[in-house]
């Protein structure tokens, strides 16, 4: 096992229910590896097939996000023997989530100060949802801001595609959205007119919005009755 | 002259990358490495973009071969297996392995920490001149780069060429 072996020596960055991040050198280059380790209260064999598809599943919707023209991490190599991923590492980033905490004290401009980065990643997540990839766990931290190389200007980049799938239903991508606003909004307090730019730019941008933007309306609905039910 | 660089998952393991132009001796060599008695893989360098592609191929061919999943039958026809973007074999033999006629050639080796000697012999059965192992972009043709591993113009808006051939090397045994 020489990946998990590199794994005990490597830098880990985060450490979550379903695996470990880590950060190690890899050929050379800096590398974010990400492991999938087993649940011991799931069946092995049954484990090791989700865990695999799992793991098919993130690197498939990377391919598919890059085909596209959505920057994700490069995939360097995959071993599915331990369910690891090696990727890429974005250096010189920071996360969206990060950006926006520091952006600006006075809550009341930050929709002025911020709107083009609600436009930008409206615009992402409706090239995104036309390619009927589903990210699954969209939040500010699974989106980082570097700047390109050659321009001043921020790039998105969106990474941890570990819950995704591939989907052409509105519904699916309606929660997508309704993730990514619940995170926003508890994330980010005072952020309400932000998060209507950003969705306002995914309207404009994506060819199939309005069956989606209808669905999210629909998903809100929902999760209010449950709440008031419970 | 030559490349070299630790597989980190294999710390015993090192891969050397030799790059040659002007090759009057390809025919020979071929069949010196069909016969095994080249311990190396030669590849076409038109294909490549950078060293880090043949790295990554090597990589995984030692992985595969560590657990015993190799798609071929030895380590080196595996390196070149690894670096074409489909499944069948023989079409990546077609792309990436030296063919009689080729005058450019790479030469990857993997070995252990101290074989330079193993190094030069097999350099010295190149006739041909050697060239600094970064040079690929002398090689390289992109148009038919593209058109191999079918990247799409949007894709070089968000990464580079290398980028969208290493994710396809990466990815190829789930597409
Ligand atoms: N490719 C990457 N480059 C840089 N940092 C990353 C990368 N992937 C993950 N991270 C960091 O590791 C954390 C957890 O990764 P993830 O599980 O993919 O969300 C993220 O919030 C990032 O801070």
């Amino acid at each position: 096992m020489a990946t998990l072996q590199l794994l005990r020596a490597a830098q880990i960055l985060q450490q979550g229910a379903e695996g470990r991040v880590y950060r190690a050198e890899f050929l050379g280059k800096p590398a974010v590896i990400k492991e999938r380790f087993p649940k011991r209260y799931r069946h092995p064999e049954l484990d090791e097939r989700l865990t695999h598809r799992r793991t098919v599943q993130e690197v498939r919707s990377i391919l598919r996000c890059r085909r596209a023209g959505i920057s994700t991490p490069v995939v360097y190599f995959v071993d599915y023997s331990s369910s690891c991923i090696f990727l890429e590492e974005i250096v010189d980033s920071q996360t969206v989530r990060d950006f926006i905490a520091s952006s600006q004290p006075s809550s009341s401009q930050k929709d002025q100060e911020l709107h083009w980065l609600a436009k930008l990643i409206g615009q992402i997540l409706a090239k995104m949802h036309d390619e009927d990839v589903i990210h699954g766990d969209l939040t500010t931290s699974n989106m980082l801001l570097r700047r390109g190389p050659e321009s001043s200007e921020f790039e998105l980049v969106l990474i941890d595609f570990g819950l995704s799938y591939i989907s052409a239903l509105a519904e699916d991508k309606g929660v997508d959205l309704f993730v990514l606003e619940k995170a926003f909004l508890s994330t980010h307090p005072n952020t309400e007119l932000l998060f209507q730019q950003l969705l306002h730019s995914y309207s404009t941008s994506s060819k199939k919005s309005s069956a989606v933007i209808k669905k999210l309306e629909e998903v809100r609905l929902r999760g209010r009755k449950r709440s008031m039910v419970g | 002259m030559h490349f070299t660089q630790t597989l980190e998952l294999f710390p015993e393991q090192r891969v050397t990358q030799m790059l040659f132009k002007d090759v009057k001796n390809a025919a020979e060599l071929r069949q010196s490495a069909v016969e095994g008695k080249i311990n190396a893989a030669l590849i076409n360098p038109i294909m490549l973009v950078s060293p880090f592609q043949a790295l990554l191929a090597a990589n995984k061919a030692v992985h595969l071969q560590t657990i015993g999943k190799m798609k071929t039958r030895s380590l080196n026809s595996e390196i070149i297996f690894n670096l074409s973007p489909t499944n069948n074999i023989s079409e990546a033999f077609k792309r990436f392995g030296i063919s009689d006629q080729d005058r450019s050639l790479l030469v990857v080796v993997v070995h252990s920490k101290d074989e330079s000697e193993f190094l030069s012999n097999i350099a010295s059965r190149v006739d041909g001149q050697q060239v600094p192992a970064e040079d690929f972009s002398s090689f390289s043709d992109p148009a038919k780069i593209r058109k191999l591993y079918k990247v799409t113009p949007q894709e070089e808006t968000c990464g580079s060429l290398l980028d969208a051939v290493v994710c396809r090397m990466a990815t190829k045994d789930v597409m």
